[in-house]
């Protein structure tokens, strides 16, 4: 064998390989130009990739933005507009002021007060719990506790109640992107505008009873009280499931007079309150 | 043709990359953790494994046995694979962005990937012909792509599953690597 065959037949490889990337760089179409500029816009945002913008992640996101500013003015990414500072960075990189929308956070239809009925000592997620005869909690409805919407949110907003088995969600770090409406197998969690301030804590569906369950001594009986002592259009009542939907009309009476003391307070309904005061205070 | 899919289900099923030739261990536990990133891997090694085996089979035959320099074909064959994965993923990023954004991350990683360079090997210590060594190829990176989707099925079960705390994460994950090569050897035997 040769040495100078060897160096001279891997030199030639070599710089054969080279000159094909050369010229196939040269050929290919240029790089999309608006995909450095999504590179530069996702720089801005916070990464979570949760989808609340409707695109599937933020680099999605952003090469949506580079193709049409507009997207970013209409809908703002619901991450970024909980962080001031950084929605005026990219507002200002953008030059355009985006609309602030209300937004939604996440809320949970369930006060947790059925009690365990049964030992369950299965899988550890709240789906492959409630596979199992609808869960082990006396209330069929009711937040089996086991923290599948906790493992899916990514900001860590979700936290079980330790003490009554319940997910609770924090509402300052919410940022209503819906993950834990799809990860909820009993269907608890629901998406409502930021400035709802209450909602019903019950999920029992008597339309959809099981026999020999019930609900909890906190359970909606159903009553249509709150319907009936609230403004015209405050209540809704929803057939199908039989119970009622709250909207942004504060209903206080509604809330004193309900039977069960079901129908909770979000943080929007403190903000309200503490806005009514500080006018009562100037006048 | 019949021989063409004895090879390709020999190298799939009986001589997987894995699980009976150990190769290609570093992708089996660092990317079989979700079930999504498995499969784009997977999807990658085979691609690279087949352009890499149409490649490397006429540099082989035509190139270092006429001149007589076989023994170079370690470096030559990883040269020469690694440039074509620049390529290739010059040319997904350029043609393709939702194909990149699925693949382009795995694909440098497996520039020089143990498995890719093995099945190029095989093809010539098994003096297979040009055709012989595309249905190896595809019949590897398939068993590749096989082996970690199941893998990564199982690892997304035991995260929720009740392990004992010394053996959770990786070491269970050796534990069922075992069992699985236990299985696979069912096949031995087959062709």
């Amino acid at each position: 064998m040769n040495t100078t065959l060897t160096v001279v037949v891997l030199s030639s490889i070599g710089f054969f390989s080279g000159l094909m990337i050369y010229v196939v760089s040269k050929v290919l179409p240029k790089e999309d130009k608006s995909l450095a500029e999504a590179a530069r816009i996702k720089e801005f945002l916070p990464g979570a990739d949760c989808g609340a913008c409707g695109h599937p992640g933020c680099f999605a996101y952003a090469q949506a933005v580079a193709h049409d500013k507009q997207v970013f003015a209409k809908t703002p990414c619901p991450v970024l507009s909980q962080d001031k500072d950084g929605m005026k960075r990219l507002e200002d990189y953008l030059g355009l002021k985006a609309e602030a929308g209300v937004g939604k956070k996440a809320v949970v239809h369930c006060t947790g007060g059925s009690h365990a009925i049964a030992d369950y000592i299965g899988v550890q997620t709240c789906a492959a719990a409630v596979q199992l005869a609808s869960g082990f909690n006396e209330c069929p409805y009711s937040c089996i506790g086991l923290g599948d919407c906790v493992r899916v949110c990514p900001t860590g907003a979700m936290s079980i109640d330790q003490e009554k088995h319940v997910a609770v969600v924090d509402w300052e770090t919410c940022i209503g992107c819906g993950l834990c409406v799809a990860a909820c197998p009993q269907g608890l969690t629901e998406l409502i505008p930021a400035d709802t301030p209450q909602y019903l804590a019950c999920n029992y569906q008597v339309k959809r009873d099981i026999p020999g369950r019930k609900r909890c001594p906190d359970g909606c009986i159903h009553c249509h009280i709150c319907e009936k002592v609230s403004l015209e259009g405050a209540v809704t009542w929803d057939e199908k499931k039989d119970l009622p939907i709250f909207h942004v009309d504060q209903i206080d009476t509604a809330i004193e007079k309900c039977p069960r003391h079901v129908i909770r307070k979000t943080a929007a309904y403190e903000e309200k309150e503490e806005a009514v005061g500080s006018v009562q205070e100037t006048n | 043709m019949n021989n063409l899919f004895v090879i390709f289900f020999s190298m799939a099923l009986v001589n997987n990359m894995i699980l009976a030739k150990f190769l290609g261990l570093c992708p089996f536990f660092g990317v079989s953790k979700k079930t999504k990133s498995a499969v784009s891997m997977g999807l990658a090694v085979l691609l690279v494994m087949l352009v890499a085996s149409a490649v490397t089979w006429p540099i082989y035959y035509y190139i270092l046995v006429p001149y007589g320099v076989e023994v170079m074909k370690t470096v030559i064959f990883i040269l020469v694979i690694a440039s074509l994965v620049q390529i290739i993923e010059m040319a997904i990023k350029r043609t393709n962005l939702t194909l990149y954004n699925a693949l382009g991350i795995y694909l440098p990683l497996i520039t020089t990937n143990c498995a890719v360079l093995g099945i190029t090997f095989i093809n010539v210590d098994q003096t297979y012909t040009f055709l012989e060594s595309v249905f190896a190829a595809a019949g590897a990176g398939s068993g590749f792509l096989l082996v970690l989707l199941i893998m990564s099925g199982i690892r997304e079960r035991l995260e929720l599953s009740d392990t004992p705390i010394a053996f959770k994460g990786t070491p269970i994950a050796f534990i069922t690597a075992m069992l699985l090569g236990l299985s696979f050897l069912a096949f031995q035997g087959m062709v």
